[in-house]
């Protein structure tokens, strides 16, 4: 699971039918930038925990999903330096 | 899902049958590293796009048959690019064959 900031939402009209109307947020895992299905509800500046891989179908609602990478939580304080 | 800008169409006649009569496009990450990726939705030349990878890309196309690893999961209606992209100078809109 990766640990990473979310950013903003991300508009997609034009996308395939299996993503269905589940919000799309770009998030920030140090550097670089990723889109995420949220299966939680966050908003931009949350840290917050995402799962890969099939897990991160699983996690947005059923295993054929087409997720490769699920918020599945919102971090309440961690130490980000550490 | 990572995000990058399409920067053309590939044509690709002699495949495997797992790829089906899957459409391809090139993109390329504001890096400038091309990749291959599936397209259900029909993507240009200059759309910023977010990619399904891994297995979900194989349901992403919408039937876990077809042999993909890299799937075009949406088009983003509005991204201003971030520091100069890649992509060779953008072939203004035009329009990638369909099918």
């Amino acid at each position: 699971m990766k640990i990473c900031q979310v950013e903003k939402p991300l508009v997609s009209t034009n996308r395939i039918p299996g993503f269905e109307h589940k919000h799309l947020l770009v998030v920030r895992d140090g550097s670089t930038r990723q889109v995420a299905v949220d299966a939680v509800g966050c908003i931009p500046g949350d840290w917050v925990i995402c799962v890969g891989s099939s897990a991160a179908r699983e996690a947005a609602g059923s295993k054929e999903y087409p997720s490769d990478l699920t918020i599945v939580g919102i971090i309440d304080h961690w130490d980000e330096g550490a | 899902m990572e995000i990058k800008q399409v920067v053309g169409s590939l044509v690709c006649t002699q495949r495997i049958p797992g790829l089906r009569h899957a459409d391809l496009r090139v993109l390329a990450d504001p890096t400038g590293r091309k990749v291959v990726a599936t397209d259900p939705v029909g993507a240009r030349v200059g759309n910023w796009v977010y990619v399904v990878s891994g297995s979900a890309a194989r349901y992403a196309m919408g039937d876990a048959g077809y042999l993909t690893d890299l799937t075009i999961g949406g088009i983003i209606d509005f991204w201003d690019a971030p520091e100069a992209a890649a992509a060779a100078p953008r072939e203004a809109a035009t329009p990638a064959q369909a099918a």
